[in-house]
């Protein structure tokens, strides 16, 4: 009788739980379908990209959750130690942390994505994560700054002694292959870093508020996804981008679907979406360079071919992620 | 039934065995039954996890954890910045409290309600309005040419900024806890020492503040509390230039790294509960050694009548309120206006495009709005309700266990708030034991969380209200055969209905700007408002941020309005401010 008792009020609790869940729900919720995006996007970005999508998919519900990729891969850990996680899709920075996950099995294969007008190699072979764009991080300087690095050492010299801002690898993926990048390509490695922290740089949190604070005149210089400065100064914001000559760190903005998800033909029609042309006209309209080399770049962007982009390498990279994050911190203190 | 039925009324403070009844028992135990599951169980476990690794008691993970370069950087930074702010903010909040006290100063009420909108907007709206105050990309500074040229740092981010930014918040917090102190002075005292020649300086100096000394102890302790556990301030001024302070740098770990370092934090939040317990304690010490005693019959009315002076008192006082608060609003507007960040605001420039944006197109937002009403609605509700037991139990049946109730359930209010968001997470991550479900990506734990913060918030109009009732009526009732249900309903129930309201109204307005536990329990779509303003500011859509902390503003200057209206039929003393400059 007692065992029975305690059953009828589990599942009595259980479903009050789902109720209550599906009452908080209610509001904003459309016909079936629901989606839930993780996404590393800038907000207005983001909230455009649904858009686009929800006119090609009317009958999906999609929502979205907005952090730095290693903030929200962090978030999304903790959900899976819960037991569950609400997210379906993932939009972030770098496939890196997506070939963690991978590794882990937390990703599911969407074999039937249409990748044909794509080189091989950009996306994963297995094909569990696709990349959407081409986002790379040079280097961006406030209009009024009086000297115009063309070099990532002239970050090092003492006209920029305390006028430098990065984001940090503990918020941003972009943040996180780019130190791994320079740190595999310039003389030094690391102390490259150290140099810049004797220079007086800081670590700030994301790509945007690097922006804000260059933009915004606190800081002279800094680095920074090239989307966002070359956008900006179309719109009258005092800021330059530069690709500096030994080149720059150059991330996807892979999506991928998880295993877990509870929509999986609904994150599929998003895989979709992005992927095709539509998708990658979007992100030329947001400002983006896109993944497809059939589609043109934005203006203020130098040919697609003579972005020089230094060699990478990822495998190390992910085996190394959690040294470099330290790394970073004990030398920033951020 | 009882020796005090018969005969004369029983002082406030006597311990009466009149409502001894099975039923107030029993009361008594769910009270401190739900007490120690809101207030104790989240800490005990967050013992737990420091002192034990894989399920023994093992103190050497704690050790390490304590050990790191950065923990000793951040529990100085976090000391030193307390203590400047509180100084700063009892000098303030003091002197404010005391010039309305005795002067005659004009337009007192607006003063106080302007005064307390700047602590009632949520710090991190006042970290951001500074912060767009006084950076070179400042558009009322650029408006007057007095920005600073590109290139040098805003002054306001970094240690300095973020005690002179605390300080000016939590002074309106020292003088609303000096304020009642101050109203009980007794004018007898104020007018013999006129009587023999003292001039108001004198009066200040010798009387009112020895006579106030205790509150002034308890208003020091208070904001050196506030600004220890203070997460806004110093998210959004102190991570931009990598000053961490404990709360700030148990947030960057917590959200950076993951559940692997939760034991760590669990180290760090321990470590940081216990400094506001050590502050806590030595300032009750001190509170304790003092005796004095007033009665107040009649009590002190202003008896400064400034004359000429008037004018420079009026403009000093205004000048702080504008200082703390109009002209960090009105940059707050100014930045919400313009196209792009940095750009000059002009006439012809200004657009509406930010708050379109936040207001209309962005789902965050709308989302945001909505879960911090519901959720500080729900909490604010519940509480309310619980507040009636609660203060009930405490006010009618005093047992020698009362005092350690109070000091339990007053734990997750005067603790930093990221202490108590780490319990939380550690007591709800895995599924609960019954029910099999983990409510830790829920509006469940967040509403867990309000509930255990602010409980001695909803408790105190409602303990002051019932503490001064007699209790004649309800005697009769219990003679006459009531239950306690009925008493409650019947006889408690209106006189305390006002102060029940009071301080649900209070538990919402504090838990609708909340950010520093639900910047830890958040997930996708339990957003609050202060989450989605620290998102936005964190991706740098200043306009957009700014938008919304205007709105943010408004809404709490909103709600603070209806409260001033509803205190003209509460009994004097309900709202906390209620005393300042009667």
């Amino acid at each position: 009788m007692g065992a029975m008792r305690v059953k009828q009020a589990r599942r009595l609790t259980a479903g009050l739980l789902a109720l209550a869940t599906v009452l908080w729900n209610a509001a904003g919720q459309a016909a079936d379908g629901k989606l839930v995006l993780y996404t590393s996007q800038p907000n207005r970005d983001a909230q455009q990209t649904i858009d686009a999508f929800k006119t090609k998919a009317p009958n999906v519900d999609v929502s979205f959750v907005r952090d730095g990729t290693t903030r929200l891969i962090a978030k999304l850990r903790a959900e899976l130690a819960a037991g569950q996680s609400p997210a379906d899709v993932l939009l972030i920075a770098d496939s890196v942390t997506l070939e963690g996950l991978k590794k882990e099995g937390l990703l599911a294969p969407y074999a039937a994505a249409d990748v044909a007008r794509y080189p091989a190699g950009l996306h994963d072979p297995e094909r569990t994560w696709f990349a959407t764009k081409l986002i790379t991080t040079g280097i961006v300087y406030h209009a009024k700054a009086p000297v115009k690095p063309q070099s990532w050492l002239d970050l090092l010299k003492p006209e920029a002694r305390g006028q430098t801002v990065m984001p940090s690898p503990l918020v941003s993926g972009a943040a996180l292959i780019h130190a791994a990048t320079l740190t595999g390509n310039l003389p030094g490695g690391w102390a490259y870093y150290e140099g810049l922290k004797a220079n007086g740089a800081v670590a700030a949190a994301g790509n945007g508020d690097v922006l804000k604070q260059v933009a915004g005149g606190e800081k002279l210089y800094g680095m920074i996804v090239d989307f966002m400065p070359i956008r900006e100064k179309a719109k009258g914001a005092p800021v330059e981008f530069v690709f500096p000559v030994e080149g720059v760190s150059a991330i996807g903005e892979p999506v991928a679907i998880l295993k877990s998800s509870r929509n999986p033909a609904a994150a599929a029609a998003f895989v979709d979406f992005l992927l095709s042309t539509a998708g990658q006209q979007l992100a030329l309209a947001q400002g983006y360079i896109p993944a497809d080399p059939a589609v043109a770049l934005p203006p203020g962007f130098p040919p697609r071919g003579s972005i020089k982009i230094m060699p990478f390498d990822a495998a190390r990279a992910l085996a190394e992620e959690a040294a470099n994050k330290k790394r970073f911190s004990d030398i920033f203190g951020q | 039934m009882t020796a005090t039925a018969l005969g004369q009324a029983p002082g406030p403070h006597e311990t009466t065995r009149s409502f001894c009844d099975r039923e107030l028992r029993w009361l008594a135990l769910a009270v401190a039954a739900f007490v120690a599951f809101v207030a104790l169980l989240p800490f005990l476990r967050l013992v737990l996890e420091a002192i034990t690794r894989g399920g023994s008691l093992d103190l050497s993970g704690a050790l390490r954890a304590l050990s790191h370069p950065h923990v000793w950087q951040a529990s100085l930074n976090t000391l030193e910045i307390g203590l400047a702010s509180s100084v700063i903010a009892l000098t303030l909040g003091a002197t404010f409290a005391i010039t309305l006290a005795i002067a005659d100063v004009p337009a007192k009420r607006v003063l106080v309600l302007v005064f307390i909108w700047s602590l009632m907007i949520a710090p991190q709206v006042a970290a951001l309005a500074f912060k767009t105050l006084l950076g070179p990309a400042s558009p009322l500074l650029g408006a007057i040419g007095l920005a600073p040229p590109a290139g040098t740092p805003n002054p306001v981010v970094g240690k300095l900024g973020i005690i002179a930014v605390l300080g000016l918040h939590h002074a309106p917090l020292a003088a609303i806890t000096l304020a009642p102190a101050l109203a009980r002075i007794p004018a007898s005292v104020i007018d013999a020492a006129r009587v023999d020649g003292a001039g108001p300086a004198s009066v200040v100096l010798r009387i009112i503040v020895p006579l106030a000394a205790p509150a002034l102890v308890a208003a020091s302790l208070i904001v050196l509390l506030a600004g220890i556990g203070n997460f806004g301030i110093p998210a959004l001024l102190g991570i931009p230039a990598g000053v961490l302070t404990l709360p700030t740098l148990i947030y960057r770990q917590l959200s950076s790294f993951g559940p692997s370092v939760i034991a760590d934090t669990a180290t760090l939040s321990l470590m940081t509960g216990s400094l506001a317990i050590v502050v806590a304690l030595a300032a009750t010490a001190a509170i304790g050694r003092v005796r004095t005693h007033v009665s107040s019959d009649a009590t002190m009315q202003p008896f400064l009548e400034l004359g000429r002076a008037r004018g420079p008192i009026a403009v000093a006082l205004w000048l702080l309120i504008a200082v703390s608060a109009i002209i960090p609003f009105l940059s707050l507007v100014a930045t919400s206006l313009v196209p792009a960040y940095g750009m000059r605001l002009g006439f012809a420039t200004l657009t509406f495009e930010a708050y379109q944006e936040v207001l209309a197109r962005q789902k965050l937002t709308y989302r945001a709005l909505r879960n911090s009403g519901l959720l500080a609605g729900a909490a604010a509700v519940l509480l309310a309700f619980a507040a009636v037991f609660v203060a009930y139990v405490i006010e009618r049946r005093p047992r020698r266990w009362m005092p350690l109730l109070e000091t339990t359930l007053e734990l997750p209010y005067v603790l930093p708030g990221v202490v108590l968001a780490i319990a939380c997470i550690l007591l709800f991550l895995k599924p609960l034991p019954l029910i099999g479900i983990s409510i830790y990506a829920t509006p469940a734990i967040i509403l867990f969380a309000y509930l255990a913060r602010f409980l001695p918030v909803a408790l105190k109009p409602v303990r002051a209200t019932l503490a001064n009732l007699a209790r004649d009526c309800e005697e009769a009732a219990a003679v006459d055969g009531a239950r306690l249900w009925q008493r409650l309903v019947r006889v408690v129930g209106p006189s305390v209905l006002p102060s029940v309201l009071a301080g649900g109204l209070l538990v919402f307005l504090l838990a609708f700007n909340e950010l520093t536990v639900s910047a830890l329990l958040w997930s996708a779509g339990t957003e609050t408002l202060g989450v989605a303003l620290l998102s936005l500011e964190d991706a740098g859509l200043a306009t957009e941020a700014a938008a919304l902390a205007v709105v943010t503003a408004l809404i709490v200057a909103g709600l603070l309005i209806i409260l001033d209206r509803l205190s003209r039929v509460l009994p004097r003393g309900t709202l906390p401010w209620d005393t300042l400059g009667r």
